[in-house]
C-alpha cells in the first residue's frame, strides 16, 4: 500500500499526426481532490485512458493503487466517468446497473443490493415513482447522468476519475455532483477530474496539474500554487468604473496588467510596487474607493498566464 | 488474459436483451409461420394459376375425318372436371363454355381458318386448333390463338392430342372399348431412393433435397440476421459512448467475444426453437400421410451429421460475425454501415445464389469448391452432406480451412474492434485500417 493513488512516470503517447500527451510525469496522494486542468487538446482525455488501460502509453509507467494500470486488479478498483456519457439506451435502468457493477467485479445480487441505496440517494426512486425499472431513454438527461454516476460509484471505487464531469449538467446535478465528490473525499477516497474550467477546479481541488500540449506546466497544491504566483493582486472597485481610475493607474505605474471582472478590477501589481502606497495615491486623487482587497491570483490567471490564450489549440478536441 | 466472470457478464447481457426484446419473442414465434407461408403460398398461387387454365373455350378445325378432334374435346372435358385443384378449391361449377369441333375437308381449311381468326379476334372464342390430313400420320397439328404462350395450357392441349392419337391408332389397329381406355388411361409414378455407401434408407432424393435446402437456408438466414445484429450492437455502443465505459472494466477481446458468443446463443436458441416446431409438425404430417397411405421416409440424421452441422454453424457464425463487428466498429453511423454491408455480404449472396444449382448437380467441381472455401462453405457443406455422400476428407478439410479462415478474422477483427471502438469521425481508409491492424 502506497500513499500514492496515482504514479505517473516519463509517460509519452504519439499519434500519426501529433503528439498528445509528451513525457508527462504526476502524483497523486490517496485521499485527495485532483484536478488535471487544461484546454482542449491539451492531452487530459488521452492521459485518463491511459492511466484506466483503455490505451497503452507508448513509453513510461502508470501506477494505480500501488498496482501496474494494465492490471485488472488496479482498474476494478477505479470508478471512470467519460466525458461523452452514455448508456445502453433500451435496456432498463437496473439491468444497465447490474451490468456495469458485474463489469467491476461484483456479483449481480451485491450489484442489486447496492443500487437501491444510490437510486434513493439520487431521487430516482421515490415514493411516487421508482425510474429503476424505465429504460433508460425513458428518463430525461440529468436523469440519465443520475445513472452514470451510480455506474460510475457502484463498486465503492477507491480511485474516482471524471472526465470534464460538470459539462453538460444543470446546476442541481451539478450540485449533487460536488456534494458527492466532498463526500468521496471526506471517506478517504481519491478523486481526479478533468476540467477546462476553473473555478470548478479552485473550489474542490486539494492540489492541480495544469497540462498544455501534452507536457505539465505546473503543479502542486492549490495554496501552493497560487503562493508561488504572490499576493500581489488586488480586487478594486471605484464609483464611476475604469475610465474614473485608468489614466491615474497608468501614470503612477503601480500596475502591470488590468483584468477588467466587471464588477471589479483585478490589478496586478508592478514587481517593487506597495498596495498600501496605491491605496493612498487613489485617496489622495479623490477617488471614491468602494472596495479594495488584497486577492490571491485565481486559478483563471495562473492558467492564462502559464499556458497563456495562444497557447489554445482550436480544434483539437477529441483526443483532449 | 481471459476474464471469465466478466466474459459471462457480456454474455448474459448480449443474450438476455436480445432474447427478451419483442422483436425475438414474435420472430421465434412466427418465423416458423413466415416459412411455411413462403413455402404455401408460392404453391397456392401455382394452383391458383392451374385452376383459371382454361382448354375448353376453342374450336377444332377436324380435317382428319376421323373422330380425333372429338376425341380430344372429350379428354380436355373430363380433364377439366376432374382437375383435384378444381375440387379442392371448392370449385363445383361446370366450365361453361365448351369446344366446338368443325369437320370440314382440306380444301375448305383456308375458309375455315380464316374464319376462326376472326372469330378469335372478336374474342368469341380463345383460338383454334388444326388437325390436318397428316396429323394420323405424324402427329403433328397446329394451334393459334390469345393463349398460345400459356405453357400450362398448351401442355394440356399437346396431352389431349396425344392421348386422342394413341386412341385413334389404337382403334385402327382394332383395339377398343374398355381396352383402349385402360391402354391409354395409363399413370405412371417415379418413386426415387438414394443409395449411399452406407446403403439403402437414406430416403427419397427429393427429401434430401428439401432437407438440404431448408439447412442452407437457415444458415444463411442465421447468420446474415444474427450478424448484422451484431454489427448494430457494436454501432450503438460507438455512438452512445457506452463502449468507453465499458472497456474500462473488460478488454476489448473479451467483449468482443462476449458479443459473438452471446449473440450466437441467441441464434442457436431460436434454432433450437424452431426445429422442435419443425420436428413436432413433421411428426404430426407424416403421422398424417402415413394414415392415408402414404408413406414419406425423411433422411436420417446420424450423430455425426448433427455435430458437424452444428460445428459448421457455430464456426460460420463467427466468421461472418467477427467480420461485421469489425465493420460496426470502423463506423460511426447507420449509414456508412450500409454502404459496407453490400460488399460484405456478398459472398453470402453469392453462395446462397449457388444453392439450387449445387443441389440439383452436388457432385460437380462448383459443388465441391464452394463446399471447401471457407466463405461459403457453412452452408455448402451441411447441405451437401445431406443432399449427397461427401467424403470423410471432404468434410475435415473444408472444417480445418475453416478454423483457419476463423481464426485470422477474429484476429484482424479483434484488433480493428480495439482500434475503432473509441474513434469517431471519418471512417477509415484502407491504409489507416491496415495500421489500425499493425498497431493496435
Amino acid at each position: 500500500m502506497t500513499d500514492l493513488a496515482l504514479d505517473i512516470r516519463a509517460v509519452s503517447k504519439r499519434y500519426a499526426e501529433h503528439t498528445a500527451v509528451d513525457t508527462l510525469s504526476l502524483q497523486v496522494p490517496r485521499g485527495t481532490v485532483y484536478g488535471l486542468l487544461g484546454p482542449n487538446g491539451a492531452g487530459k482525455t488521452t492521459t485518463i485512458r491511459m492511466l484506466l488501460n483503455i490505451i497503452a502509453p507508448d513509453t513510461g509507467t502508470i501506477t494505480v493503487l500501488g498496482l501496474p494500470s494494465s492490471e485488472r486488479r488496479a482498474t476494478d478498483r477505479v470508478g471512470y466517468l467519460p466525458e461523452e456519457r452514455g448508456l445502453y439506451k433500451k435496456m432498463k435502468v437496473r439491468h444497465v446497473l447490474r451490468f456495469l457493477g458485474e463489469l467491476k467485479g461484483l456479483t449481480a445480487k451485491e450489484s442489486d443490493r447496492r443500487m437501491e441505496y444510490w437510486l434513493e440517494r439520487m431521487t430516482l426512486k421515490t415514493a411516487a415513482k421508482d425510474w429503476g425499472n424505465s429504460a433508460v431513454d425513458e428518463l430525461s438527461r440529468g436523469m440519465q447522468q443520475k445513472v452514470q454516476f451510480i455506474g460510475t460509484l457502484l463498486h465503492d471505487p477507491d480511485l474516482v476519475v471524471l472526465d470534464e464531469p460538470f459539462s453538460g449538467l444543470d446546476p442541481i446535478n451539478a450540485q449533487a455532483l460536488k456534494d458527492t465528490v466532498v463526500d468521496l473525499r471526506a471517506r478517504g477516497k481519491t478523486v481526479i477530474f478533468s476540467t477546462h474550467l476553473m473555478e470548478n477546479a479552485e473550489r474542490l481541488c486539494d492540489s492541480v496539474c495544469i497540462i498544455a500540449r501534452g507536457q505539465k506546466v505546473l503543479d502542486g497544491t492549490v495554496s501552493a500554487v497560487k503562493a508561488e504566483h504572490g499576493t500581489r493582486n488586488v480586487a478594486l472597485s471605484v464609483a464611476g468604473g475604469r475610465d474614473r481610475v485608468a489614466p491615474l493607474l497608468a501614470k503612477h505605474g503601480f500596475v502591470e496588467r488590468v483584468d477588467d471582472q466587471n464588477r471589479f478590477l483585478e490589478l496586478s501589481l508592478a514587481r517593487e510596487a506597495d498596495p498600501q502606497a496605491l491605496l493612498r495615491a487613489l485617496v489622495a486623487e479623490g477617488v471614491d474607493v468602494e472596495r479594495f482587497e488584497l486577492v490571491q491570483p485565481s486559478l483563471h490567471q495562473i492558467f492564462l498566464e502559464k499556458v497563456g490564450a495562444t497557447n489554445v489549440e482550436p480544434g483539437m478536441s477529441g483526443h483532449g | 488474459m481471459v476474464e471469465f466472470a466478466k466474459l459471462r457478464a457480456v454474455i448474459k447481457r448480449e443474450y438476455v436483451e436480445r432474447v427478451r426484446s419483442k422483436w425475438f419473442i414474435i420472430g421465434t414465434l412466427f418465423g416458423p409461420l413466415l416459412f411455411i407461408g413462403m413455402m404455401v403460398v408460392p404453391a397456392m398461387m401455382t394452383a391458383r394459376n392451374m385452376r383459371t387454365v382454361q382448354t375448353t373455350d376453342f374450336r377444332i378445325l377436324d380435317v382428319t375425318g376421323t373422330a380425333l378432334g372429338d376425341r380430344i374435346a372429350t379428354s380436355l372435358r373430363e380433364r377439366a372436371e376432374n382437375a383435384p385443384n378444381r375440387k379442392a378449391m371448392g370449385d363445383s361449377a361446370p366450365p361453361v363454355a365448351t369446344t366446338r369441333v368443325i369437320k370440314t375437308t382440306m380444301a375448305e381449311l383456308a375458309a375455315a381458318e380464316s374464319l376462326a381468326t376472326q372469330a378469335v379476334m372478336a374474342e368469341e372464342t380463345r383460338g383454334y386448333l388444326v388437325l390436318d390430313s397428316a396429323t394420323l400420320r405424324t402427329s403433328a397439328a397446329r394451334y393459334a390463338g390469345r393463349n398460345a404462350s400459356s405453357i400450362a395450357e398448351m401442355e394440356q392441349i399437346e396431352a389431349a392430342l396425344r392421348t386422342a392419337l394413341l386412341t385413334e391408332r389404337l382403334a385402327a389397329a382394332g383395339v377398343t372399348g374398355p381396352r383402349a381406355d385402360s391402354l391409354t388411361r395409363t399413370r405412371a409414378n417415379l418413386a426415387t431412393e438414394r443409395i449411399t455407401s452406407r446403403g439403402r434408407g437414406g430416403g427419397s432424393g427429393i427429401a434430401g433435397f428439401i432437407v438440404g435446402f431448408a439447412i442452407a437456408f437457415l444458415l444463411y438466414m442465421m447468420i446474415v440476421l444474427y450478424g448484422q445484429n451484431i454489427m448494430r450492437g457494436v454501432l450503438d455502443e460507438k455512438t452512445t459512448r457506452v463502449a468507453e465505459v465499458v472497456i474500462s472494466s473488460v478488454s476489448p477481446d473479451t467483449l468482443l467475444a462476449g458479443k459473438v458468443i452471446g449473440v450466437g446463443a441467441v441464434g442457436l436458441t431460436q434454432q433450437v426453437v424452431w426445429m422442435a416446431f419443425a420436428g413436432g409438425a413433421s411428426a404430426y404430417g407424416l403421422g398424417a400421410a402415413a394414415a392415408s397411405g402414404v408413406n414419406i421416409t425423411l433422411p436420417q440424421f446420424t450423430l455425426f451429421q448433427g455435430v458437424t452441422l452444428a460445428l459448421f454453424f457455430l464456426l460460420g457464425f463467427t466468421f461472418y460475425a467477427a467480420l461485421f463487428a469489425a465493420i460496426g466498429a470502423m463506423c460511426s453511423t447507420q449509414e456508412e454501415t450500409s454502404q459496407l454491408l453490400f460488399p460484405t455480404t456478398m459472398p453470402l449472396i453469392v453462395t446462397i445464389m449457388m444453392v439450387q444449382p449445387i443441389l440439383t448437380t452436388p457432385t460437380s467441381g462448383l459443388a465441391q469448391t464452394m463446399g471447401l472455401l471457407p466463405f461459403s462453405s457453412p452452408i455448402i457443406m451441411p447441405m451437401l452432406m445431406s443432399a449427397t455422400q461427401v467424403p470423410l476428407w471432404q468434410v475435415g478439410a473444408a472444417l480445418l480451412g475453416l478454423v483457419v479462415a476463423c481464426i485470422a478474422m477474429v484476429w484482424v477483427s479483434a484488433r480493428i474492434y480495439r482500434v475503432g471502438l473509441l474513434m469517431t469521425g471519418k471512417r477509415p481508409s484502407m491504409k489507416e485500417l491496415m495500421r489500425w491492424i499493425r498497431y493496435a
